[in-house]
């Protein structure tokens, strides 16, 4: 459920073990805070029948997905993002639940309000995770761990839900530390250990390494984290590209990004896969209305004012293509908006073949910052050489 | 409305509250103040930007035509500030303008109803005490160069005020950006016994300190609440400031003041002062850093920047521990030094990494701590 791109905003790496130095001197304390099985458990809690058995909270029929499945489910191999179809033959007695998402975002508003208690610095990446900067210990708890538990009490006390935790000196351990031991568990990478625990660690647990990055990479004899460091950067470059920065230092359990609270939005969105592939001309334009009726609504609610409108379309042999138009200011009204989706689609009728999915984004957002670089404003001033007393 | 005042006074209270005013406002009514004339033969003017707000009673020649309009505070600042020294000046409205007579000048200016204008809402101010302004000046000057003006951490972008037991009751003021923290003890006021901790605003700071210079032998009345501070100077008819607090919780600092520190340098904080200044003309914007080496009753600050050469001063100083080598950012350690007056400044050091304290003796109201840089 993370949605964040981890290559993108970090920082330049050091060709020598300058940059470990940086990191080693652990100034900050993050902790990431994930709810264990989240809408599944929900589910649970909220339907007492439920519980013990495998649930897996989506559609059941023909296209649908998983969207969330139970400890109970994920026995069987049920994951998450699973065709519901391949979840119900390696489970056949899954229970399918239809989603519930004005109580999740309840409980999101309030597991967010306890995170809060102890520090403005919060990050949400989704409904049901975030990471937390406690450096700055405002409460007077004494330490990052102890903050970690209060935070997994108070979760349980107050959603009767559990949340597992990982605590480290920055955001890729502290997320791989909430991952060690869920359910219901907590982690802690110190400073100085990070290194031999990402040595430890096959790289399909990286953030940011899928299924096709882990084929990859066992192509390239790389297997765990120890693998990834004895790589050096020239050949990381060579074979992942732009992605070879974050590799280097995750492999070397270095992350420098800072902890956002207001992560800028830079776009808004949506899309919709259909239950049967479309491709004729009315029934494209039929669904184009009904996503920028969606769309709009989201852009209305969040306040944003972008310029650039982008329509996605992906085929039924999975392909994708995508055309955008910017004007040179923003997009005033539905209308207008809708006017240029309109023109975009039909800029690509008549189609080659069906499609299975239309997307529809605003980007481009007025107060955004396009190249990333709202990175050095958001940074709490943390001089490298500067000591902090907080 | 309709009154006429000395140019003197209206330049003086306008002077007063035309700072609080922005320059650039989205929501046109506060680039204004508000000029409210009683029948008693008072003016009194007000501005404000929503979170903190200063008002200023005023003696009128003559209020012809009691009544209240808003008008560009900026500009009748200005207009003010250039009429001839001595002039009267006439104060009028009518439809929607308010006229602006002095001498042969005469001023037509656009106005907004008085009813729009924005009043803090102050609510009940169940802390009262006061403060001579000498103190409470001396207590603004000693921390709030270390107010953090990083937004992301709003709960440091102010001077924490809160009460405390330790031998005797007391008052203290702190301030902190992470990096150097300054505390301010005094006695404990009558009436400030269980007030709230409070984190009062930079801008509000500010403009207190500004008023503050010019009635520093009264007292200040302060009345605060949890979300409301209010502080009014020179009794009836004088300044008011009311300002929102910050609405946030300072970190628990008391925990990264030293109690430890073993290394005593005493040093003369003003030559101290001026060594660093001029070793830290070598250092460039990233590498800030100047260096202390300590010896026995010597120390040598040095600076290297891979731009601008290198340059070294020693001072005499009284030390007696061993010797060792500790970074610090020039500008800090420069404000603090600045802060301290007399003789001889306290340092008192642990090592390379810890927080070291300063101050001048153990007597002192005032205390900093600052963090080194590694070098």
């Amino acid at each position: 459920m993370d949605h964040e791109n981890p290559q993108s905003d970090a920082a330049e790496p050091a060709n020598d073990g300058h940059s470990l130095e940086e990191e080693s001197s652990g100034l900050r304390k993050i902790i990431h805070v994930d709810m264990d099985a989240f809408f599944a458990s929900v589910e649970q809690r909220d339907n007492p029948e439920l519980r013990g058995k495998p649930v897996a909270v989506g559609g059941a029929g023909g296209r649908g997905v998983v969207a969330a499945a139970s400890y109970e489910a994920r026995k069987f191999g049920v994951r998450s993002a699973m065709p519901s179809v391949t979840a119900k033959r390696l489970c056949p007695d899954l229970i399918f639940c239809k989603s519930h998402f004005e109580t999740y975002r309840e409980v999101s508003q309030q597991i967010r309000a306890i995170f809060r208690h102890f520090t403005p610095h919060v990050e949400p990446l989704s409904l049901d995770e975030a990471y937390l900067d406690v450096s700055d210990d405002l409460r007077g708890i004494g330490s990052a761990t102890r903050i970690a538990q209060l935070i997994r009490k108070r979760i349980q006390e107050e959603t009767q839900l559990t949340a597992s935790a990982g605590v480290s000196y920055n955001k890729f351990l502290a997320k791989l530390a909430s991952d060690q031991n869920k359910p219901d568990g907590l982690c802690v990478i110190r400073p100085g250990e990070g290194a031999a625990f990402v040595a430890a660690l096959p790289v399909r647990r990286f953030h940011g390494i899928g299924p096709k990055g882990a084929e990859k990479m066992a192509r390239l004899g790389i297997e765990t984290g120890a693998d990834l460091a004895a790589k050096d950067i020239k050949f990381l470059r060579s074979n992942f590209g732009s992605f070879a920065d974050y590799l280097f230092r995750a492999a070397r359990g270095i992350d420098l990004r800072p902890v956002r609270a207001n992560r800028i939005r830079k776009s808004v969105g949506g899309e919709r896969t259909f239950n049967e592939d479309i491709s004729s001309g009315a029934a494209l334009r039929d669904t184009l209305e009904r996503i920028v009726d969606i769309v709009w609504e989201r852009i209305e609610n969040a306040k944003a004012e972008g310029r650039t409108i982008t329509l996605k379309m992906k085929f039924n042999d999975f392909t994708q293509v995508t055309r955008a138009r910017s004007l040179p200011r923003n997009v005033t009204d539905k209308d207008e908006f809708r006017s240029i989706g309109r023109a975009l689609l039909e800029e690509m009728l008549p189609l080659p073949m069906p499609i299975r999915l239309m997307g529809l984004t605003l980007s481009n957002l007025a107060g955004s910052n396009t190249d990333g670089s709202g990175e050095k404003a958001a940074g709490p001033g943390r001089d490298v050489a500067q000591l902090s007393l907080l | 409305m309709k009154a006429t005042i000395e140019r003197a006074t209206l330049l003086r209270c306008l002077s007063h509250v035309q700072s609080v005013v922005e320059r650039r406002n989205t929501i046109p009514i506060l680039s204004n103040v508000l000029i409210d004339a009683d029948a008693g033969g008072s003016l009194k003017v007000m501005a404000t930007d929503l979170d903190l707000q200063v008002t200023e009673n005023m003696a009128a020649a003559s209020v012809e035509m009691p009544g209240a309009i808003t008008v560009s505070a900026h500009l009748l600042f200005d207009i003010a500030r250039k009429l001839p020294e001595g002039s009267q000046v006439s104060l009028e409205t009518a439809d929607n303008r308010m006229a602006v007579k002095a001498g042969r000048s005469r001023f037509s200016l656009p106005t907004l109803p008085r009813d729009d204008f924005p009043v803090i809402v102050e609510g009940d101010l169940p802390t009262s005490f006061e403060l001579p302004a000498k103190t409470l000046a001396e207590l603004i000057d000693r921390t709030r160069f270390a107010i953090s003006t990083e937004e992301t951490r709003y709960y440091l972008n102010g001077i924490f005020l809160h009460v405390s037991d330790e031998d005797q009751p007391v008052l203290r003021a702190a301030a902190t950006d992470g990096h150097r923290l300054a505390r301010f003890t005094l006695p404990r006021p009558d009436g400030a016994e269980g007030m709230p901790d409070v984190i009062v605003p930079r801008k509000a700071v500010a403009e207190l300190r500004k008023l503050l210079e010019e009635s520093l032998d009264a007292n200040v009345q302060i009345d605060l609440s949890a979300s409301k501070i209010r502080f009014t100077m020179g009794g009836e008819g004088g300044v008011v400031l009311t300002s929102k607090l910050i609405d946030g919780t300072f970190p628990d600092y008391s925990r990264v003041i030293p109690t430890g520190n073993d290394k005593l340098l005493r040093i003369d904080p003003r030559s101290f002062y001026e060594a660093v200044d001029r070793v830290a003309t070598i250092a460039t914007e990233k590498t800030r850093a100047v260096k202390m080496s300590l010896e026995t009753d010597k120390v040598t600050l040095s600076v290297s920047s891979p731009d601008n050469g290198t340059a070294a001063e020693e001072l005499a100083a009284d030390y007696g521990s061993d010797g060792f080598e500790i970074g610090f950012n020039a500008n800090y350690l420069k404000d603090i030094l600045g802060q301290i007056d007399g003789d001889t400044a306290e340092l008192h050091l642990a090592d390379a990494g810890a927080p070291t304290l300063i101050r001048k003796d153990d007597k002192s109201q005032a205390l900093y701590v600052l963090m080194p840089m590694r070098v």
